[in-house]
């Protein structure tokens, strides 16, 4: 079985804030909603002063809290392990934003958009589901998918998911530091088994939740 | 650990309403507030007020709206503006109809058809003593609407345990993630429970003095067991996990910080040990008691609401990451796959 996962090697992060723009871009998230920003603090005093990044997105839990408490049932997880929000059937309880431990779930207040008016809502054949992703609903929440659409994709036309870019996550792609890797988890030898295999394992976020997510972290500050 | 400060926003405050999403800091959560107090306030009132009207033996003698007694039409009252202003609340009203259906997994479902069921089958209960312009139309029901029959009864019950669900699902609602520790605690939907219900009894109350029926030791002391409870329950949540992260910045807004004032004197002292002295007094002082159950109710009821704002106030996620401090490896993918 798939199970789609990304590990997040942070010490390799530069804090460039790509991935967060390129997300912003593939999926026209609403105004306020970033789905995939890198937190940055700064440790220690100077002159021993040090910077720190810390990418963060939707961690695709496997015991997802927002899923269980969303009482409409517009989020839902896929079997290959991506949580998915269906906008058009969200009633905007926010239920999943007070249930999620790392603020994963954006609310779309009416507040205007960056999304292209007329971007359509319809798949377009010669673009297959290429723009349905960017049309969001207001009054609903909205979430990091890993790019499902873009995976999707990719496994429809033969693309290998984590290496070809049309059917990879916007952030992995564009990361020019390569710090995040996607692929099968429960592959030992896709790039994300290897990855944590070489590096004794990953971390999770808030292991105090108990949430098991499919995002892993090595080199945690 | 040295010192660790945001520099995308940290310091000065926020340079924008977006940045606190960039800090790895404490965040508190924003999107349930005064609304979701009100409904959550309103619902336990509504619930409660059937209850505690059925168990006290009062829904007959305090008057009545329409045929149907008054406490009744408090409680249907409460529960349908609640209601209203939970849909109001929701980013897409018009969709409200799909709360109810991940009963599997959720409490807001579970509430939603709770709020439902105890409408419907209260309202049936009490349809047959509906008056209109003097006559009954729904007399002919085959059923006691104060559940002295079989038929009366089976609706009593079933309202009944709708009604606790609809005192106790808010508290549960926040209880059940892990998300914010100082909602995840038993201590949540069982505060919300007992305030319900001790809101629920000072209204009765009122409505008895309100009518010129006479308050009883029982109600008082009834009153005074709740509050008891209420005070003994939230002390407890007060004391447990005190250093958690998340909960720890919860604790330090209601006891030290900001809401110290409201918190500690609205909600501990006049909204809820207040009341249990004057219960106890009024229990043993008779002459008193209808001055004791107008004050009750005027300390419970703002103290029952504020318990629920500063719960929701002080809703506050821990950091994503503590730095320094790791989590066991691989929980969810062993090395080497």
């Amino acid at each position: 079985m798939t199970r789609w996962g990304m590990v997040i090697d942070a010490a390799r992060c530069v804090g460039c804030q790509a991935c967060t723009v390129a997300c912003k871009t593939e999926n026209q998230s609403p105004l306020d909603a970033w789905y995939a920003p890198v937190i940055e603090w700064e440790e220690g005093e100077f002159p021993d002063a040090t910077l720190n990044y810390l990418p963060v997105l939707c961690n695709h839990c496997e015991d997802a809290p927002c899923v269980t408490a969303c009482p409409s049932g517009a989020l839902t997880r896929r079997d290959d392990g991506i949580v998915m929000a269906n906008e058009d059937v969200c009633i905007g309880s926010r239920a999943c934003m007070t249930a999620c431990p790392y603020g994963a779930l954006h609310f779309f207040e009416d507040r205007g958009t960056v999304a292209v008016e007329g971007a359509p809502a319809e798949a377009v054949p010669s673009v297959p589901e290429r723009y349905a992703h960017q049309r969001h609903v207001r009054g609903a929440v909205s979430k990091c998918t890993y790019c499902a659409h873009k995976i999707d994709f990719g496994l429809e036309n033969g693309l290998e998911v984590g290496v070809h870019p049309l059917a990879t996550p916007a952030c992995v792609v564009t990361c020019p530091a390569e710090c995040r890797i996607f692929g099968d988890l429960d592959d030992p030898d896709s790039n994300v088994s290897q990855y944590l295999a070489g590096h004794g394992g990953g971390e999770v976020l808030r292991p105090d939740a108990k949430t098991l997510p499919s995002t892993q972290y090595v080199g945690l500050p | 650990m040295t010192a660790v400060s945001s520099t995308a926003g940290g310091g000065a405050g926020p340079q924008n309403v977006f940045m606190d999403q960039f800090n790895l800091e404490a965040r508190t959560q924003r999107v349930w507030d005064i609304n979701h107090a009100i409904w959550f306030t309103l619902m336990g009132v509504g619930g409660g007020v059937f209850l505690a009207g059925r168990i006290l033996n009062l829904t007959e003698g305090l008057g009545y709206v329409l045929g149907i007694p008054t406490v009744d039409v408090v409680s249907f009252l409460a529960i349908a503006v609640g209601g209203a202003i939970l849909v109001a609340d929701l980013g897409r009203p018009l969709q409200a109809w799909r709360a109810f259906v991940n009963v599997r997994t959720s409490w807001i479902s579970w509430g939603a058809w709770s709020d439902l069921i105890f409408l419907v089958v209260a309202g049936l209960l009490v349809l047959p003593a509906l008056s209109l312009g003097g006559s009954e139309p729904f007399s002919g029901l085959g059923w006691d609407p104060h559940g002295g029959d079989g038929g009366g009864l089976a609706l009593e019950i079933i309202a009944g345990v709708a009604a606790v669900v609809v005192m106790t699902y808010a508290g549960a609602v926040l209880a059940r993630p892990r998300a914010i520790p100082y909602w995840n605690s038993p201590a949540v939907p069982l505060q919300f429970l007992l305030s319900s219900a001790a809101m629920s009894v000072a209204v009765v109350m009122l409505i008895e003095v309100i009518a010129g029926e006479p308050v009883t030791a029982g109600q008082m002391v009834l009153l005074a067991v709740l509050t008891a409870a209420l005070l003994v329950a939230t002390v407890a949540h007060l004391l447990t996990r005190t250093t958690e992260p998340g909960k720890r910045e919860s604790l330090d807004r209601l006891l030290k910080g900001q809401y110290r004032r409201l918190f500690v004197g609205l909600v501990v002292a006049a909204g809820t040990a207040l009341p249990l002295v004057l219960a106890v007094v009024g229990a043993a002082a008779s002459g008193a008691r209808d001055a004791l159950a107008v004050l009750c109710f005027l300390l419970l009821v703002p103290g029952g609401f504020w318990l629920r704002l500063l719960t929701l106030r002080v809703g506050i996620f821990p950091p994503v990451h503590i730095p320094g401090v790791g989590g066991p490896r691989s929980v969810a993918m062993p090395a080497g796959g």
